[in-house]
């Protein structure tokens, strides 16, 4: 088993088991349900809408080259940068290198989860550069040194007096656990902060070809501020991220909001072009667009799991699922929790390590049927799980136990004879007070399961003696 | 400037090409219905949907009477000065409602911090959100966000059904090449990352006022 599935069952059973923070999940996940329902509601055909976001994708996505290169051609009009990135340290190395090189201390960030995947705080730290994350959620969990939790709501894990908490540790001059208050006290201190940084950072929603823009979403402006004060702009953005035409945010800006938070449309969806043009009030004066590959390309070359590449990053398959309510954001020790995750990760960091991801999963296809963009999410995991049975040499006493599976199957009186030894052996096991012991043959499962009832007589004996008796 | 270097575009675009020479199969229609109900009362729609995302709504009979609404608006707020895009509708209207306030012109630079109200106009309305569409023309970038009140002057005949007529518009009229910027303004700043408890004026603009002369 990989370290990091160890990991992954150690802290699901620790969290799990937490019911405090099973009632602060149960509610977040309750209230984003009731306003998801309301949302869709506006749709006269919600089904209509999630085909067509399923059809642009898949446009974009088939034809990933010439639309990409159709944006960066008007990026370049624009008087804007266009940077291809294959991996995590290509893109934070240019960043980085462009921070270091233009005089930047000071960096403001907008959420993305892309700079989450490619670590680049840290990156930038190591560099001398100061990044602060600048969306509330954000910036939370950024003071309380954690990953984000969830994809659309990073600190969803956290009661208003873990904040207060937090804030009272961190700013010092807040003591109130006021909702009000304590988004107050965030907003002074980063209003300090969009004015003295040099460089704002921001990832993308969307990238448009024909407009040559990017799509930016946000309800609370930090977005706005990152991307119009600093004199440097820089959007982040994997490149499965582009649409054909700016006619297409018709449709997927009201998608996205209700499928992320059940609002009929974010607050602030913005769409930005390259550096301030010359007759502009404002805006930065360099504009840049780092484009991450990073194992994208791969999956693309799967033509099973291509549609995976149409995820907009809604968190709408977290929400929606039973693992992800119980075991919460963190368990799953990647970018990406959640059914999303779970299908992407071992694709982005390899099957050996992560394939543990796919059995996260009831199978319930609850996360299939709330996708806006119709990825068959829940068929995925089964296929990563085939794919890791076939990658790579599995533990003998698993093989084995499938050879004799399969071998008993294929003949009745086989069966009938084992099955007959298998009931004699559970009596023995519960009879003797061995179930959950190290001496019951079934340990790993009986340890968290109850003993089964074993009836008088199987199935088989049942059926002959009943059919006689007619 | 400076051409960015770009040692992987090359390595990137080959790998795509090669991951594309095989189609992926897509989900089959299975009824093609409208997506959303068409808007029919533009008026009615837009002044609903200003109530459900928090959006102040004024109404006044034409541009002239703006002055007088926008006067009212800014002798609630606190003294300080305000940010005014710099156009001859503005600049006339200012004329009128002028209450010794210093005005910042959008042609002396960007909003400052200090900004108590920023007064700009838009693209277009929007009736089936109930949004405002800007622009960088519209006083920049930080006009409608630096500022706790941000005050949007509209008339009548820019209010469009949807945002499909919205982009349209917008593309076609050469807003979208014309300017770095385009932003779609639903109601003012928010928050819900606290127990998903709703707070206004996160970091952008507390209130958003939209005044719109109906003739």
């Amino acid at each position: 088993m990989s370290s990091a599935a160890q990991e992954f069952l150690r802290s699901a059973a620790v969290k799990s088991a937490d019911l405090t923070h099973r009632q602060i999940i149960r509610r977040g996940i309750d209230q984003y349900s009731s306003a998801n329902d309301r949302g869709r509601s506006r749709f006269a055909d919600w089904e209509a809408a999630r085909q067509r976001c399923h059809e642009i994708k898949w446009e974009a996505l088939n034809n990933l080259d010439r639309y990409l290169l159709e944006f960066e051609q008007r990026v370049k009009e624009r008087g804007g940068h266009v940077f291809w990135a294959a991996d995590s340290a290509e893109a934070c190395r240019y960043i980085t290198e462009l921070a270091v090189s233009r005089g930047v201390h000071k960096m403001v960030k907008s959420k993305s989860m892309v700079a989450e995947e490619i670590h680049l705080s840290p990156a930038l730290e190591k560099a001398g550069i100061q990044a602060i994350e600048t969306d509330l959620g954000e910036y939370i969990v950024q003071l309380r040194n954690e990953p984000p939790y969830h994809i659309v709501t990073p600190a969803m894990h956290l009661t208003r007096k873990d904040i207060a908490d937090l804030f009272k540790e961190k700013l010092g001059d807040v003591d109130t656990d006021d909702p009000v208050e304590l988004v107050a006290a965030a907003r002074r201190a980063l209003r300090r902060d969009f004015f003295s940084a040099e460089m704002g950072i921001s990832g993308a929603n969307f990238l448009v070809a024909d407009a040559g823009m990017i799509a930016v979403t946000t309800n609370e402006g930090n977005g706005r501020l990152c991307t119009s004060v600093p004199r440097i702009h820089v959007a982040l953005a994997g490149i499965e991220k582009v649409i054909p035409r700016l006619q297409d945010l018709a449709l997927f800006w009201p998608v996205l909001a209700t499928a992320g938070t059940g609002q009929p449309i974010t607050c602030y969806n913005t769409l930005i072009g390259g550096p301030r043009k010359p007759n502009e009030v404002d805006g930065p004066e360099e504009f840049h667009v780092v484009l991450l590959d990073n194992g994208r390309s791969e999956l693309l070359a799967d033509v099973e799991q291509r549609d995976v590449l149409h995820c907009i990053r809604c968190g709408a398959c977290l929400n929606v699922c039973p693992v992800f309510r119980t075991i919460g954001g963190h368990s799953y020790g990647t970018t990406y929790p959640g059914p999303i995750g779970s299908v992407l990760t071992p694709h982005l960091r390899g099957i050996d390590e992560f394939h543990h991801l796919s059995y996260a999963s009831s199978l319930c296809g609850a996360c299939t049927d709330a996708c806006p963009v119709k990825i068959d999410l829940h068929h995925h995991l089964l296929e990563n799980r085939r794919n890791a049975v076939n990658h790579s040499a599995r533990p003998w006493t698993e093989r084995m136990g499938f050879k004799i599976w399969q071998w008993t199957m294929q003949s009745a009186s086989r069966f009938r004879i084992l099955g007959g030894l298998a009931r004699i052996a559970l009596r023995v096991t519960h009879g003797l007070g061995l179930h959950g012991t190290a001496l019951d043959p079934m340990g790993p499962w009986s340890k968290n399961h109850a003993a089964p009832h074993v009836p008088e007589k199987s199935f088989r004996a049942l059926w002959g003696k009943n059919n006689a008796a007619n | 400037m400076p051409q960015t270097e770009n040692p992987s575009r090359e390595t990137i675009l080959a790998r795509i090409r090669t991951a594309l020479r095989e189609p992926a199969p897509r989900h089959q229609p299975v009824k093609a219905g409208p997506i959303f109900a068409p808007v029919t009362d533009l008026l009615d729609r837009f002044q609903k949907e200003c109530g459900i995302n928090i959006t102040e709504f004024v109404a006044v009979p034409n541009l002239h009477a703006s002055a007088a609404a926008i006067k009212e608006i800014l002798a609630a707020l606190p003294t300080g000065e305000i940010f005014v895009q710099d156009s001859p509708d503005l600049r006339e209207l200012a004329a009128e409602w002028q209450d010794g306030r210093t005005i910042q012109w959008s042609s002396e630079g960007g909003p400052k911090e200090s900004a108590q109200a920023t007064i700009s106009a838009c693209e277009a309305l929007v009736a089936q959100t109930g949004s405002v569409l800007v622009s960088a023309a519209c006083g920049g970038r930080g006009a409608s966000v630096v500022a706790p009140v941000h005050i949007v002057v509209a008339t009548i005949n820019q209010l469009l059904p949807d945002i499909d007529a919205a982009l349209a518009r917008a593309q076609e009229r050469g807003t979208v090449a014309q300017n770095s910027f385009l932003c779609l303004i639903t109601g003012s700043s928010r928050t819900a990352d606290i127990e998903k408890i709703l707070v206004m004026g996160a970091h952008g603009p507390r209130r958003l006022i939209v005044v719109l002369a109906m003739s």
